[in-house]
């Protein structure tokens, strides 16, 4: 299945959720409005016969105040890959899991829920996961705070001065 | 806060259960998790119930830092994830930035890439496999395993100055060319290797304890395989022949041949044994490539501030423990907006809880080392 | 060594003197025990110094080689010094007395066993005439010392390492002394110097007069089970470091530790004294004195122990079990019931 012809079943199944789609480098990229995220994993695990989560981030696209799920998803016995984005607001970050489908979800949403505060509804154990339980805070959000966290000093730095390799 | 209360109750609810049965933490310092990673593990007697991992002590906001570092200046950070397996994580790197950015490399680094990757692949199954024996008791493969290492890290230092974290690859190419008589050292290990491979049978395969203790132990059913999206020699030993230098090639691995070992049952045998076959063929490719090799440059122009172009990619590649995946989206600038790790170990493990249960220690302790962790990477 | 004659005329003479007949009694007990254990350390340095090496040169390296100069060889004295020196700790919610008696009871227990081992003619503490007999039940106590310290700890891995070590011990020992009757039959007494004496010949004139030649399937069984009761690999799964964290004794450090540490070493001693007086013939040998043959055999067997744990991978539970009830007791049965049956049949008594 071509990357033409994935998006075309995508969108002729789910026109009003679909935001924007093209193809990329060979894949196909949809992003899509978050409420219906679940059904439409579902059709493209079931349906389409995508049924490889290769993996699950979150991005903080703080300027438009939205977050963003991006799922890369692929397939053990067909070549292609469908980038899959679902928006959801900044302040109700709230999303269908996808545990039922993929266990590997599991990890990835926990580590989301984990870093940027994305909370997954119907996820079987969602609690942080790689920083410690009493942690406070998102640390991969943009406006993240910490008086431990230094900046780079990029202001600083002349302009070509980013250590370059050299060849022999 | 909720969930974590929450969670707490439900360990409480589940310690009461049973008199008979106990939870023991294994981890996060203890022998067999090969490094800092806790299980929390109910057992019935001997027998594992149910198993909670617990990770994140060997958390260092890798991707944070990634945020804000120059494209370049991650190199030397991706070296610190799977510290097995630098080259590898520096060649994934390298390739999702070049991807990102359109650059084309020379021919020479290429063929010196799946050189020192595939290098770098047998020094890591050589760690997995030496580690591996202690799990079962057998601490002389260990010491062997790790003789011939030492040789592949003496090739590296030799081309890098480095031995475990080499930081030689880069956006473009290679830091340097190899040095002079380095290829035919090069076959002179392989030579050496080679035979070796049949002395790690005499203790481990052909040993008759080391073969009940792993046959249809560990099992892992193809569909989990999948939902679990677990890679590498975890899938192959499920009985999926899925490899992404084969079914979705990167560098030139279209220009090599080699077979992909899938292992029938799932069991830890199967992943045992088909790492131990992957060497064989990694020695293959090298040997291909150190006959194709061309001369030319190894650094491709590039520039020296490098921006990417607005955009994201998620790029992947075979490392020797599985699919190595970088998430990258660019806003333009020379930093990355947003740089995510798709660690092939983080993943793996999450299948083990699926593993597990119904095994004895012993065999968790099995289980937990055919899975191949690196905490470095698991963690990030 | 001495004869009773002599000790009589000993204890007669300081009865003369007026001083209670409890104090040279005791002066006895007091040298051999020194002397014993003088033995049992002496030999346990110098066979973790052994292990050492034939391990790392089993493993291309070299082992120690600094401490002492030639090859190392003071290595396991500056081990011994350290462990020693070293703090003494007892965890706050371990059981102490318990905690405290369990590496007592294991090496009292295999000190104990070296009573009735003969080195050579004469050179025996007490020529018991139940002697193998007393050496199986007192060494069957060290597994209540290694319980002891696995209850004592209080911590589950040692927990898990002592009910394996309680599961292990009781299996194996029945298959050892089923094994072990097959010879006893055979000799037809119990004392240790009469199992010696009965191998001095040669059988069908060309081969030694050595049990093994007769029985080398109790000798198999036997040496299997005595690596399983020393708790060495590839049966070392009450303290399986890579599972229980070294099992049992994973609370223990310093002196507590080096005494169990010594005690493994004695019973691995113990174990192939056993099996080269009731298999090899004990000091039988042309040449040598009979001590130094005696000596020579148990350091092979010794040596056989090291090379199996260093090149094995470590058995589960569940098969050594599987091992001990339906593999070795089957076949120690079948060894004594065809023993008992030749004997019956070939002895003139019969």
């Amino acid at each position: 299945m071509t990357a033409e012809e994935i998006l075309q079943q995508i969108q002729s199944r789910f026109r009003e959720e679909i935001r924007t789609a093209e193809v990329r480098r060979g894949e196909a990229c949809v992003t899509i409005k978050a409420d219906r995220n679940f059904e439409i994993c579902r059709f493209i695990k079931e349906e389409l016969g995508y049924d490889y989560l290769n993996c699950l981030s979150g991005v903080d696209w703080t300027a438009d105040k939205e977050m963003e799920v991006v799922y890369a998803i692929s397939s053990l016995k067909q070549p292609g890959k469908i980038i899959l984005r679902a928006r959801v607001p900044q302040d109700e970050p709230v999303l269908r899991s996808v545990v039922p489908l993929w266990g590997t979800a599991n990890w990835h949403e926990r580590e989301a829920f984990d870093l940027f505060g994305i909370r997954f509804e119907n996820h079987p154990d969602l609690r942080r996961i790689l920083l410690p339980e009493d942690w406070i805070g998102y640390p991969l959000r943009k406006d993240y705070q910490d008086e431990r966290f230094v900046a780079y000093p990029w202001e600083d730095r002349k302009p070509g001065s980013v250590p370059r390799p050299t060849t022999a | 806060m909720t969930t974590i209360n929450l969670h707490l109750q439900q360990v409480k609810e589940r310690t009461t259960e049973s008199m008979e049965e106990m939870w023991v933490n294994m981890g996060p310092q203890h022998p067999s998790t090969h490094g800092v990673l806790r299980l929390l593990l109910k057992l019935d007697g001997e027998v594992v119930r149910e198993c909670i991992p617990y990770l994140g002590y060997m958390h260092r906001c890798h991707e944070k830092i990634g945020e804000n570092r120059a494209y370049v200046q991650i190199i030397p950070y991706t070296d610190r994830l799977d510290y097995l397996a630098s080259m590898y994580n520096n060649w994934a790197y390298c390739l999702a930035c070049e991807r990102l950015m359109e650059i084309s490399i020379p021919a020479r680094a290429e063929y010196l890439r799946v050189i020192i990757g595939e290098l770098q692949r047998i020094a890591s199954h050589l760690i997995w496999l030496g580690t591996f024996g202690l799990d079962l008791g057998n601490f002389t493969l260990f010491m062997w395993c790790f003789r011939e290492r030492e040789m592949i890290l003496d090739l590296f230092e030799a081309v890098s100055g480095q031995r475990i974290n080499y930081s030689f690859m880069r956006i473009g190419g290679l830091a340097l060319d190899v040095p002079e008589g380095w290829l035919a050292d090069v076959k002179a290990f392989l030579a050496w290797f080679t035979p070796r491979l049949s002395e790690y049978d005499r203790l481990s395969t052909d040993n008759i304890i080391w073969q009940k203790r792993i046959q249809g132990v560990g099992i892992l059913k193809p569909e989990d395989a999948i939902s679990y999206a677990c890679s590498g020699p975890m899938l192959r030993g499920s009985g999926i022949r899925w490899d992404l230098r084969r079914d979705d090639p990167y560098g030139i691995y279209d220009r090599f041949e080699f077979d992909i070992p899938v292992g029938p049952n799932g069991d830890v045998w199967d992943r045992f044994w088909v790492r131990r076959q992957e060497m064989e063929q990694s020695v293959k490719i090298v040997e291909q490539g150190l006959k194709a090799i061309p001369p030319g440059p190894v650094l491709a122009p590039v520039a020296k501030k490098l921006r990417a172009p607005v955009g994201d990619i998620y790029s992947r590649v075979e490392s020797p423990r599985g699919e190595l995946g970088h998430y990258i989206v660019a806003d333009g600038s020379e930093r990355p907006y947003r740089y995510k790790v798709r660690a092939p170990t983080f993943v793996n493990l999450s299948a083990l809880p699926v593993m597990l249960p119904g095994y004895m220690v012993a065999d968790a302790v099995a289980i937990l080392g055919s899975v191949d962790i690196v905490l470095c990477e698991v963690d990030r | 060594m001495v004869s009773a004659g002599a000790l009589e005329q000993f204890y007669a003479l300081f009865e003369a003197w007026g001083i209670p007949w409890i104090v040279p009694r005791l002066a006895i007990m007091l040298g051999v025990v020194s002397i014993i254990i003088g033995f049992i350390s002496v030999s346990a340095m110098f066979l973790i110094w052994w292990e050492r090496k034939i391990s790392a040169h089993i493993q291309a390296r070299f082992g120690p080689m600094r401490v002492g100069g030639w090859h190392g060889w003071a290595q396991s004295i500056a081990d011994g010094l350290k462990l020693l020196l070293k703090e003494d700790i007892i965890p706050t919610r371990a059981d102490r007395p318990v905690f405290i008696l369990a590496p007592i009871v294991v090496f009292a227990a295999s000190l104990a066993t070296y009573v009735v081992i003969p080195f050579g003619p004469g050179l025996i503490v007490q020529d018991l005439n139940i002697g193998i007999l007393y050496i199986i039940a007192i060494s069957s106590l060290t597994v209540v010392g290694i319980i002891m310290a696995g209850w004592g700890s209080n911590n589950k891995y040692a927990a898990l390492g002592a009910l394996r070590s309680a599961a292990q011990a009781v299996s194996y020992e029945v298959p050892l002394v089923i094994s072990l009757l097959g010879p006893l039959l055979l000799v037809g007494s119990l004392r240790m110097t009469d199992i010696v004496e009965y191998q001095g010949g040669t059988w069908l004139g060309i081969l030694p007069g050595w049990l093994i030649v007769v029985q080398p399937l109790a000798f198999l069984i036997y040496f299997t089970c005595a690596v399983a009761e020393t708790n060495r690999l590839p049966f070392d799964i009450p303290e399986a470091e890579s599972e229980l964290v070294s099992g049992f004794h994973v609370e223990y450090s310093g002196m507590r530790f080096a005494i169990f540490f010594l005690a493994e070493y004695a019973n691995m001693f113990v174990v192939c004294a056993i099996a080269t007086t009731v298999f090899l013939g004990g000091w039988q040998g042309p040449l040598l004195a009979p001590w130094v043959w005696f000596l020579l055999k148990t350091y092979f067997l010794l040596f056989v122990m090291i090379w199996l744990r260093w090149t094995l991978a470590r058995v589960r539970v569940d098969q050594l079990m599987h091992v001990a009830w339906k593999v070795l007791l089957p076949l120690a049965f079948v060894n004594l019931g065809i023993t008992g049956l030749l004997v019956l049949v070939l002895s003139p008594m019969g």
